[in-house]
């Protein structure tokens, strides 16, 4: 079974995923406020940036997209999966708020909180890997995230291109800071309370 | 002449797992009309059409989970058609990750408790709604209670977290009191307010300590 160390495991697990759990909902409504207020900020009208929908640097990544398919994922792949779903923003991150401050008077407000969400979100990918440990000592974690090809985007000439590359990444910011929620509160029932909170 | 254009007005997701969206017919034109819902997901070409009309009644269309997936864009339109032509309706987003709405919570139940060493408090509690699944965690609710007397104008208003009960400990004897309780998804929209509920406190209630 999981957790095989006995019943301190699960004690200190519970508290691992309570402490992760705050930080990934902090984590996700700083996201969700920081797409609003770019969106608020350089929309030039309703639709501006309907068009700047595109795939996500993370798509790649296999992630359930409702709770049967979450149920159907082994405990120890999914904390994996976790872990490289926060990995895969380490470097969007660093680049996006470097390259913010190139943005027409971009609010200082907005580059804070890119930066918050950076800190917290190192954080947390420290946390998910303790809890990784206490779920299965011999749990391998390859290394592996989702390849960020962005940077030329962000630095476009082209002022609507840039904005649309922001646009989209601080959309796909808030998709997988709400999965990476979402899956943690999932698990957290799952392995340390034997499936039922 | 050709129907009026339809308005999609609302999609919400009662428990994460599901979802409807409904829309307000046009002007018929006199004639009868037909409509049709489609839809595409962000990233692909392929044009679905409504899985099921009738589930949630007129003018809708319910995805069961079968049909519905988190974190991806749904890109729906309604099109409503008769002899004399057709018009369709502007484009709606949705990603259902962002437009959970709860069903309210239910049997709510009052009582008051006459503890053996302490005040005498109101007593609520609850169950989660029907469908939401919160033992499993894929679904977190976190609730609110209001109450007041019948004679109050305004609601006192109570968070709970994610409890599903909760104690009162200032009211007043010989009034009646009226309490509501409602839920909202850690990261969604609050629920309406459940049914009333009321509670006629005894006025020769002693709120002392014991």
């Amino acid at each position: 079974p999981m957790c095989p160390s006995g019943s301190s495991c699960r004690v200190s697990l519970r508290d691992l995923f309570e402490r992760a759990i705050i930080l990934s909902h902090y984590i996700h409504s700083l996201s969700s406020e920081l797409s609003q207020e770019f969106d608020a900020q350089y929309s030039q009208g309703p639709e501006f940036f309907t068009q700047a929908m595109s795939m996500c640097h993370t798509a790649s990544l296999s992630t359930p997209a409702g709770k049967e398919q979450a149920h159907q994922i082994h405990q120890k792949d999914f904390v994996i999966l976790v872990i490289h779903l926060l990995r895969s923003w380490t470097e969007p991150l660093s680049h996006l708020i470097i390259e913010a401050n190139h943005l027409p008077k971009a609010p200082d407000t907005l580059i804070a909180k890119a930066m918050e969400i950076q800190e917290q979100n190192q954080r947390l990918l420290e946390g998910v890997k303790k809890i990784s440990k206490l779920v299965d000592p011999e749990i391998i974690d390859n290394g592996d995230y989702s390849v960020w090809l962005g940077l030329p985007s962000l630095q476009s000439n082209d002022l609507e291109s840039r904005l649309f590359a922001y646009h989209n990444e601080f959309r796909c910011l808030r998709r997988d800071t709400h999965k990476v929620d979402n899956y943690l509160k999932f698990l957290k029932c799952q392995i340390a309370y034997d499936g039922s909170c | 002449s050709p129907p009026g254009k339809p308005v999609i007005f609302k999609c919400s997701s009662p428990e994460k797992e599901t979802f409807t969206c409904w829309w307000k017919p046009g002007a018929n034109g006199g004639l009868p009309t037909n409509y049709t819902l489609t839809y595409y997901k962000e990233g692909e070409d392929t044009i679905y059409e409504c899985p099921d009309y009738n589930t949630s009644g007129p003018n809708s269309c319910y995805f069961s989970k079968k049909f519905t997936s988190l974190w991806s864009v749904y890109i729906i339109r309604v099109y409503a058609t008769n002899k004399m032509g057709i018009s369709a309706s502007d484009e709606r987003l949705v990603d259902v990750a962002y437009i959970v709405e709860p069903n309210p919570p239910k049997n709510v139940t009052l009582e008051i408790q006459q503890p053996e060493d302490g005040k005498p408090y109101l007593w609520i509690k609850w169950v989660p709604p029907t469908l939401a699944d919160t033992a499993s965690g894929w679904l977190l609710l976190q609730y609110e209670v209001r109450l007041k007397h019948e004679k109050a104008v305004e609601w006192e208003i109570y968070f709970a977290g994610q409890q599903t009960n909760f104690k009162v400990l200032s009211f007043y004897p010989g009034y009646k009191y009226l309490v509501h309780v409602r839920c909202k998804p850690d990261h969604g929209l609050w629920s309406k307010w459940s049914e009333e509920h009321s509670i006629e406190i005894p006025s020769d209630l002693n709120m002392n300590d014991e």
